[in-house]
């Protein structure tokens, strides 16, 4: 529900015992049989969280189905087509989409930035790397309070610093042109760490050899980054771009504890119109249609990244 | 169990039960701590209450909630405050879709038409109310009509709270505006409260008129709707067809209104706080907000008197909601709680004489008719406004603290500040609410 991932990075579902690709042996069959069991608990709980609410969630986006429990027959595709001519959906949409965009961009490029430098050697490594990476500690509760105090237009230390400097000051979460920005400096300091600490570890598993024939060649510094260091992460940079616009499509935790989708709507996000139009709004049936909406948004990218990692591969 | 061997398969196995047993007992460790407030909970004669009253009048409630269970100790009241707004009412309608709500709960008044017809709420027995000396006549005319739906009492109300003005009585002195009787001179007309705020404006030498409402949807739609009601003109929201409203009277409402945000009588970009902080530091003459700032302005200790908003435009009128009890819907209605439940409401309603202390007026009219009640000041100069109130237009998606509210700011606060004009800003809203009202109805 954040550009938070709390799970390991390209989280496959545990990897299950997987049988091996033996005859069709009596072993092999009890083998099949063991693994089936271990992989029991795993699977009870993805059937009954994972696969079950998605179905049951498809249907409902099919009925009418209300929070009081009225008029909750099947109406077909109606909630679609409802949806497909909401604005408000489209506008939620579209701030979700340009959230992703002016959010992702900044927390790749920096988080490359801030590891080349980190591994550059410079003294109290250990440092830099817990300050980069411990504001993703966090919850999105405790920055958001942060944000919201320093972001505050009469007591805030950005406005504090503005003045200092002779620039006026900035309503930074009550402007609808500066509000999405504001979040996406949060969310930029907040979970900058992850990809930070996927990139130095990258950054890390280049062999030293290539810089080594590098200067030996007379390539400088620059040179050796752009032609052996940014080639060598091509897959660590795709990996993290796709991981975040997906965690960044999700974006709903800091917004609606600092804005809550104001002012005026300017940054209410897809999650939140999806949360507000079903609990709010009592209109389950309408939000589920919303999110499979969303979710077929989402399908579209992992799809594409799909495409592109087979591309790399081949 | 039976063979026992060596096998490494067997320390996996027993690791693995081990681990389920684990994981099943902290799976059934965290449900029943984060099943607080469910019916899991509800022992004996626990009658749990949900309400949302936090700050000086939670303190209020706590206070009259302890009375009565010291009152009455065959049972006891346990409340559950949760914050005011979206959350509250999402987490009750949750409650009581899912089967297990509190059996008593608060609720405004205007937000009922969004639960009653669902099955949300069940219906206050009138003959069991009577039982404990609560009935129709000690109610006023207007909150009484409030609290039915569909023919049924839904809703009791404990109070109204209406939309009014708190006057600096020294400022209006120095201003000449004070009458004979240290209450604010009589204003009938727009223009004439024009003046008025300018004289005061001249003695304050800040703004003549405090007045918060930026990012507050519910704060615009007050003063809003009392104007728009002064005129006489009908809100009328039936779903299924577009909103029917007179948008010359709203424009004209919105106009008014931005004239006074001038940065002489008000300011222009006024919030909550900053209002309150001006009125209470005696920075302006005249304070729009509800009676429940009552308080903070006495502890303030800035000389003020009350009164309803003045009529202006001809017709009185005064935005208001009622705290309400409600019944929210039991799977299984448990009989000897809900004699409880209405033994503790109607306890409370005869004990609404420190809820009026908080600025609230009494619904209960035998509290109100009282000589302590007369004595309260400035609370009994604007008690009449009770027959003068008006809740939000009916519909599911009205009320306090309801989307209606967050439209009606999404579209008119750039119309307060100046950025857009008044008929933009209107229509804007009304497409909005047109468009809600086309939408199935999901009640």
């Amino acid at each position: 529900m954040s550009t938070a991932r709390t799970t390991a990075p390209p989280a496959k579902p545990a990897p299950a015992v997987k049988p091996a690709p033996a005859a069709k042996s009596l072993r092999s069959r009890r083998d099949n049989l063991h693994g089936w069991a271990f992989s029991a608990p795993f699977l009870a709980f993805f059937l009954m969280f994972l696969v079950w609410p998605m179905i049951s969630g498809a249907v409902m986006s099919l009925t009418g189905k209300s929070l009081t429990g009225a008029n909750s027959g099947f109406i077909g595709l109606a909630n679609y087509s409802e949806a497909f001519a909401d604005s408000d959906m489209w506008r939620s949409l579209g701030n979700t989409l340009y959230f992703t965009l002016i959010s992702t961009v900044p927390l790749v490029v920096i988080a490359l930035a801030l590891a080349a430098l980190v591994n550059m050697g410079l003294p109290a490594q250990w440092l830099w790397r817990l300050s980069f990476f411990s504001p993703f500690l966090l919850a999105s509760t405790v920055v958001s309070l942060f944000f919201a105090w320093m972001y505050n237009p009469e007591l805030g230390l950005f406005n504090d610093m503005l003045a200092n400097l002779g620039i006026p000051p900035v309503a930074w979460l009550n402007d609808p042109a500066v509000a999405m920005w504001a979040v996406v400096i949060a969310t930029v300091w907040w979970t900058i760490g992850f990809n930070f600490l996927l990139y130095l570890a990258a950054l890390q598993n280049i062999p030293q050899q290539h810089y080594e024939a590098a200067s030996l060649d007379g390539a400088g510094g620059w040179r050796q980054f752009f032609s052996i260091s940014l080639p060598q992460l091509g897959p660590t940079t795709v990996m993290i771009v796709i991981l975040q616009i997906l965690a960044s499509l999700k974006v709903f935790d800091q917004i609606y504890q600092m804005t809550e989708g104001g002012p005026g709507g300017a940054t209410r996000s897809i999650v939140q119109y999806i949360f507000e139009a079903g609990f709010t709004g009592y209109r389950l049936g309408y939000s589920a249609a919303i999110s499979y909406i969303f979710f077929g948004l989402i399908l579209l990218i992992a799809l594409a990244q799909v495409f592109i990692t087979r591309k790399r591969s081949a | 169990m039976k063979q026992v061997d060596s096998r490494p398969m067997q320390m996996t196995r027993r690791q693995l039960l081990l681990g389920g047993g684990v994981l099943a007992g902290s799976l059934t460790l965290g449900a029943s701590l984060t099943g607080c407030g469910g019916a899991a909970q509800a022992a004996g004669n626990d009658i749990r209450f949900w309400h949302l009253l936090s700050g000086g009048d939670g303190i209020k409630m706590m206070a009259m909630i302890d009375k009565v269970n010291a009152d009455h100790p065959d049972y006891r009241v346990k409340p559950t405050v949760l914050a005011w707004g979206a959350p509250y009412y999402t987490k009750l309608a949750m409650a009581s879709a899912g089967g297990r709500p509190p059996e008593v709960a608060v609720m405004h008044a205007a937000r009922v038409p969004g639960y009653a017809p669902g099955g949300l709420l069940d219906a206050w027995d009138l003959d069991l109310l009577a039982e404990f000396g609560v009935r129709p006549e000690d109610f006023g005319p207007r909150i009484w009509e409030k609290s039915q739906f569909n023919g049924q009492v839904f809703s009791l109300a404990l109070d109204s709270h209406p939309f009014v003005m708190l006057y600096n009585t020294e400022v209006a002195d120095k201003a000449g505006v004070l009458g004979k009787d240290g209450r604010l001179a009589e204003i009938s007309s727009p223009s004439q409260f024009l003046e008025v705020s300018r004289e005061l404006q001249r003695v304050t030498g800040k703004h003549g008129l405090s007045y918060g409402y930026l990012g507050d949807g519910a704060q615009m739609w007050r003063l809003f709707y009392t104007l728009y009601r002064q005129h006489g003109a009908d809100f009328v929201l039936e779903p299924g067809r577009p909103a029917q409203v007179e948008r010359d009277v709203a424009i004209d409402c919105l106009e008014f209104i931005t004239s006074l945000l001038d940065n002489t009588i008000s300011t222009k970009s006024g919030d909550g706080g900053t209002a309150i902080a001006e009125f209470a530091g005696s920075g302006s003459g005249l304070l729009f907000t509800g009676v429940w700032e009552l308080p903070t302005m006495k502890t303030a200790g800035v000389p003020f008197g009350a009164s309803t908003i003045p009529t202006l435009f001809g017709t009185p009128a005064a935005f208001a909601d009622s705290h309400s009890f409600v019944l929210p819907h039991q799977a299984r209605l448990d009989e000897t709680k809900r004699r409880g439940v209405y033994q503790f409401v109607a306890s409370m309603l005869k004990g609404s004489l420190s809820w009026a202390e908080a600025g609230h007026i009494p619904a209960y009219q035998p509290v109100v008719k009282s000589k302590e009640y007369a004595a309260l000041k400035p609370q009994a100069d604007y008690a009449q406004a009770a027959d003068i109130i008006n809740y939000d237009p009916v519909a599911w998606f009205t009320g306090s603290g309801s989307d209606f509210q967050g439209y009606f700011a999404e579209n008119v606060q750039n119309v307060f500040l100046g950025r857009d004009k008044a008929a933009d800003g209107w229509d804007a809203f009304m497409k909005r609410i047109n468009t809600v009202l086309a939408m199935p109805n999901p009640v």
